[in-house]
């Protein structure tokens, strides 16, 4: 990311757009951004990949997690600017070639959605702990899923989509 | 919806830079994010600035310090340090502490040193700025009186940092680089008695590392909270037994944390009753958060074994 040449904007009060450049789904991006912009308003109203939700805005639900050079992060609460240089990965580059990957087709498989608006930031917190620890215990499972809020399921049908999406990954290995 | 108000960003590279953009009016540190940008939603700050740490080479790493001890750097992650073999191995009330942040993804994303410069939080601060103005704001922002303590002249917003009580115990000591030079504070002088000057590192000052010396003697560490998930602590306590009897630090209960000493059990647990008071800065209720304090001041001293 290039950063303005004059000296910071401290006493104009005029902030000034930075380019930023980064990788979206493998996609190189170049776009200018306020550095006011969040993540989550970058993919959203910029990039029109409506897949990553606006729940809370401030942090609490989970509800806009994307993976940000492989870890989750919560955009709602990111900079757009400070992710110059990253590789970000939203719910849209998931499934491949129109296939999807084990998490999606498990929550698929077990219904572990009802207004399915949790679900993408479910499915990227999900994704991140498998890659990560691909045999999470139950309780570090249970854990895991502590970073995202759903308020229709129950989270029963949930945990057992997590449980049968680590089963096809551990298969697949 | 609750938009940005407009500012600028910096990422600089080195800590010089960074120290002489954050010294700007209105600049502030920006770390992981996730005690301050919410609050920036919430208007509780309007900066025109945010000066990015995450190119700061300096702020990385845990490394051997001095006298058996370890240099963590401040922007380390919490799930790095809960994760760190040698954080685990010498320090796992801290690495315990790290644990019990928020969420795995906000432990991902929170620093060491945005815990130890966190803000202080209340019930009637941590609001959306319509929701604030409803009641017309308070001493800790807008307003000219404290909902908490109206006949006070003080602000008691709560620490609140996961791992300050245990940092204190430890005798850790934060390591900051300011335009005037380097600055060294003991972790257990750091915090002050009201909510809205509850730093006592100089404005602008960048945390650049922890030093946390040798540990002495195994502490445990408890957070009371209501889920547990996502919530902060109703009160935080930290047990030490050392030659001379048990120390405890206690917080959530107040904008410092407090520290008490016993020879006993029973005379710690007084001592802390004695000083401890929290205040109706959360929803539930004062005097079960009270009695709580004796119950995991007992618990605390029973995982020591
Ligand atoms: C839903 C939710 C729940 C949370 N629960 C908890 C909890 O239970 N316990 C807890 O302790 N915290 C909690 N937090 C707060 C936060 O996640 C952690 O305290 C985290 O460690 C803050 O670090 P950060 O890097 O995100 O800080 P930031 O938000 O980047 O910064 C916090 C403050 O520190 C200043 N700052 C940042 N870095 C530096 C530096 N290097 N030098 C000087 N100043 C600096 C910033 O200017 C700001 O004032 C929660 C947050 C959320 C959103
Ligand atoms: S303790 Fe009082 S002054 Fe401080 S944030 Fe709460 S209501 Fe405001
Ligand atoms: S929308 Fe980001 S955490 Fe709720
Ligand atoms: S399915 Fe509706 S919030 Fe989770």
């Amino acid at each position: 990311m290039t950063t303005p040449t004059t000296t910071p904007m401290a006493t104009t009060r005029v902030a000034q757009d930075l380019v930023l450049e980064l990788l979206v789904n493998g996609e190189p991006t170049r776009r200018l951004v306020p550095g006011h912009r969040s993540l989550l308003e970058f993919l959203r109203d910029e990039l029109r990949l409506t897949g990553t939700k606006h729940g809370c805005d401030v942090g609490d639900c989970g509800a806009c997690t994307v993976l940000v050079d492989g870890e989750p992060r919560l955009s709602c609460i990111t900079l757009a600017a400070d992710c110059a240089g990253t590789a970000v990965e939203t719910i849209e580059g998931v499934a491949v070639g129109g296939v999807l990957d084990p998490v999606q087709a498990a929550f698929d498989a077990h219904v572990a959605a009802q207004c399915g608006y949790c679900t993408p930031g479910f499915v990227m917190t999900l994704r991140h702990l498998f890659a990560d620890n691909p045999d999470a215990t139950e309780s570090e499972l249970r854990t895991a899923l502590g970073s995202n809020i759903c308020r229709c399921t129950g989270y029963v049908k949930i945990l057992t989509a997590a449980r049968d999406a680590q089963r096809r990954i551990q298969a697949a290995r | 919806m609750l938009p940005f108000p407009r500012f600028s960003f910096e990422a600089p590279d080195t800590v010089a830079e960074a120290v002489r953009l954050s010294a700007l009016p209105r600049a502030m540190l920006l770390s992981g994010g996730t005690d301050l940008l919410p609050s920036v939603k919430h208007r509780l700050f309007q900066p025109d600035v945010l000066v990015s740490t995450r190119r700061l080479r300096e702020l990385r790493g845990v490394r051997e310090g001095a006298d058996g001890g370890l240099t963590v750097g401040a922007g380390m992650r919490l799930s790095e340090l809960s994760r760190d073999a040698q954080v685990r191995l010498r320090f796992p009330a801290l690495a315990a502490a790290t644990a019990s942040v928020a969420t795995p993804t906000i432990q991902r994303m929170g620093t060491l040193g945005g815990n130890l410069m966190l803000d202080t939080r209340c019930m009637y601060y941590n609001q959306p700025a319509g929701w604030r103005a409803a009641l017309g704001g308070c001493l800790k922002c807008e307003g000219t009186v404290c909902h908490v303590a109206p006949k006070g002249a003080g602000c008691y917003a709560a620490h609140s940092a996961d791992t300050v009580p245990v940092l204190h115990l430890l005798g850790a000591v934060a390591c900051f680089a300011t335009t005037s030079g380097d600055l060294r504070i003991p972790v257990a002088e750091l915090y002050g008695d009201d909510g809205r000057t509850w730093l006592n590192s100089p404005p602008g000052a960048l945390l650049v590392s922890v030093d946390i010396p040798d540990a002495k003697a195994p502490i445990a560490y408890r957070k009371l909270r209501q889920r547990g998930a996502i919530d902060y602590g109703l009160v935080l306590t930290a047990v030490t037994r050392e030659a001379e009897g048990f120390r405890a630090v206690i917080s959530a209960v107040g904008p410092r944390p407090i520290e008490v000493s016993g020879a006993t059990a029973e005379a710690l647990v007084d001592a802390a009753l004695a000083v401890v008071q929290p205040l109706a800065t959360h929803q539930q209720a004062v005097p079960w958060r009270r009695k709580m304090v004796k119950v995991e001041l007992r618990r605390a001293i029973g995982e020591l074994g």
